[in-house]
């Protein structure tokens, strides 16, 4: 599903980021991305959700080398991919249900077709009580879990989470990791990127492990 | 409530903010030029109209100069040249222009205790031509002249001629001034999506994220700023047709009768009728659509310029 062929990575004309990745993600795979901060976590998700381009080597994600694909091709392949961003990036505008809901609209779905599935999934994360407020209203771990919900309710191919788990407790953590887990079964490619390594060892999912630009694979 | 009527049938969530400042600058200054366009259109079209009404009007009338002679002569002189004229194909009436008459039009300028009755003044027949391509100048001027060789016709032809190029020059500013304003309008409108745009970059790049497609975003922003230019040209047509109703009312209560009927004279009635009307609304229609195809351009730069 991704090939990384000697990719290199860096912002501008700063030092590389990222150098001589080599490895491959299978479908239905789960991978964690561990590495300490500002190992690049962040930079090597970019990289996979094409709003950052390797500066050397070759990515290959869907049987494409997304150095050939125009923009179009682009938003089509995004629509495969769920992101989670470390920042959450919430329309600050838009309550709960509608941004959780967005990824559907804009792939011009009828919200009567969604609305239950979207009901479903905020109240399964713990957020039914909030369905109408704006993020401004919501906890920190409130937000998070109104953007987990957004990355997955499209059911993409391949799901993207920066620090997913950040900005909750443990328990609703371990809950969280759970539906990731279970997003997993049903067929969604996971790589999950975070620096809490004790939530880990629950799991036993390979790690892609950062460290100096370079990147290791601990099964 | 126009937003609501338009998302209606795209998708139920508002991707771009209802009220942001950007919009509201937006709103405001279609609403300004709207206003602007619609004054001037309305200008313009009160003038060409009382142009053309008073220069066909001018273009009925002639007078017939009888040079001043003592005693009765000058009454029959004056009666000859009214049968004369009543005789002549295309005329529909011919009257004299009575001392009275006279000093009634001057008073404006001489005041009304001014006499004119010790003056030598000639003596005007006015001449109402009912039909006037029937009317032949040169054969009545031919009848006066055989029995009153002083007698003179004037048409109105130079001042007619007068008033047509100051009316064409009028109206040819008025349209430039409006094609000013047009020009300005799709400037500004630049700049105000332009602005609005980064200010929503945010939400550009997060629907970006999520891979909408900038055909997607583009109509999401583009709704918006038509709501917004429709709103902003409804309130500006809406002020226009205000002035114009105000104007009216003033014209015809607070000036005095007399000078109301001057101030007509120049300026027309301030009366825009259903013709003017027809011409505001396509006015503020004209504008709603350059804001809107203006915007479209500038969404779909913007879009192609940012990195997704
Ligand atoms: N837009 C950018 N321009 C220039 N440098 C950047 C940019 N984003 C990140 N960097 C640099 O790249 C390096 C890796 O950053 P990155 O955000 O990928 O780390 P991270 O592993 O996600 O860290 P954290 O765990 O703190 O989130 C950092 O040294 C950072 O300064
Ligand atoms: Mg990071």
């Amino acid at each position: 599903m991704i090939e990384f062929d000697n990719v290199g990575l860096h912002y501008g004309t700063g030092p590389e980021i990222l150098r001589n990745l080599n490895f491959k993600i299978d479908p239905g795979s789960f991978h964690f991305l561990t590495g300490p901060s500002g190992a690049g976590k962040t930079s090597l998700l970019r990289l996979l959700l094409l709003s950052l381009r390797p500066t050397s080597g070759k990515l290959t994600m869907f049987d494409k080398d997304v150095a050939g694909l125009d923009k179009e091709a682009m938003m089509a392949m995004r629509q495969h991919i769920g992101i989670v961003f470390q920042e959450f990036r919430l329309l600050e505008h838009l309550t709960t249900f509608e941004n959780v809901a967005l990824p559907l609209a804009v792939r011009g779905e009828p919200e009567a077709s969604y609305r239950s599935n979207v009901q479903e999934l905020l109240d399964w994360v713990g957020l039914g009580h909030q369905i109408n407020a704006r993020p401004e209203l919501l906890s920190g771990g409130e937000k998070q879990r109104a953007a987990i919900a957004r990355a997955v309710i499209a059911k993409p191919e391949l799901l993207l989470a920066d620090e997913p788990t950040g900005n909750v407790d443990p328990e609703l953590a371990e809950r969280l990791l759970h539906l990731f887990v279970e997003l997993n079964r049903m067929g969604t490619t996971i790589i999950l990127a975070t620096h809490e390594l004790h939530l880990l060892d629950q799991f036993r999912f390979p790690r892609l492990q950062l460290q100096d630009g370079e990147v290791s694979i601990h099964d | 409530m126009i937003d609501q009527f338009l998302n209606r049938n795209r998708s139920e969530i508002s991707v771009v903010p209802r009220s942001s400042i950007a919009g509201r600058t937006l709103a405001l200054l279609v609403a300004i030029m709207t206003f602007l366009s619609c004054v001037t259109f309305g200008a313009v079209y009160m003038v060409q109209n009382s142009a053309v009404a008073w220069s066909s009007e001018v273009g009925r009338e002639i007078t017939i100069q009888l040079q001043p002679v003592q005693g009765d002569e000058m009454t029959s002189n004056v009666r000859t040249a009214i049968s004369l004229a009543l005789d002549s194909p295309g005329v529909g009436s011919a009257k004299e222009l009575t001392i009275e008459d006279s000093e009634r039009l001057l008073a404006p300028w001489l005041g009304d205790e001014f006499d004119l009755e010790g003056f030598d003044l000639p003596r005007l027949v006015v001449v109402h031509l009912s039909d006037p391509r029937a009317f032949d100048r040169a054969s009545l001027e031919e009848k006066l002249n055989q029995s009153l060789p002083d007698a003179t016709i004037d048409s109105h032809k130079p001042w007619q001629q007068k008033l047509n190029a100051m009316s064409g020059t009028i109206v040819f500013s008025g349209l430039l001034a409006l094609m000013l304003i047009m020009a300005a309008t799709i400037l500004a409108v630049i700049f105000a999506t332009n602005g609005a745009m980064a200010s929503n970059r945010e939400i550009v790049d997060v629907l970006h994220f999520i891979g909408a497609s900038d055909r997607y975003i583009a109509g999401a922003f583009q709704s918006r700023f038509f709501a917004i230019g429709l709103q902003g040209g409804i309130v500006g047509g809406a002020a226009a047709l205000v002035f114009f109703i105000l104007a009216g009312i003033i014209t015809n209560y607070l000036l005095p009768s007399q000078n109301a009927e001057q101030v007509e004279l120049l300026f027309g009635q301030f009366s825009l009728g259903w013709l003017g009307i027809i011409g505001l609304i396509i006015v503020v229609a004209i504008i709603a659509g350059l804001t809107s195809i203006t915007s479209r351009i500038t969404v779909h730069r913007f879009l192609a310029q940012v990195a997704p």
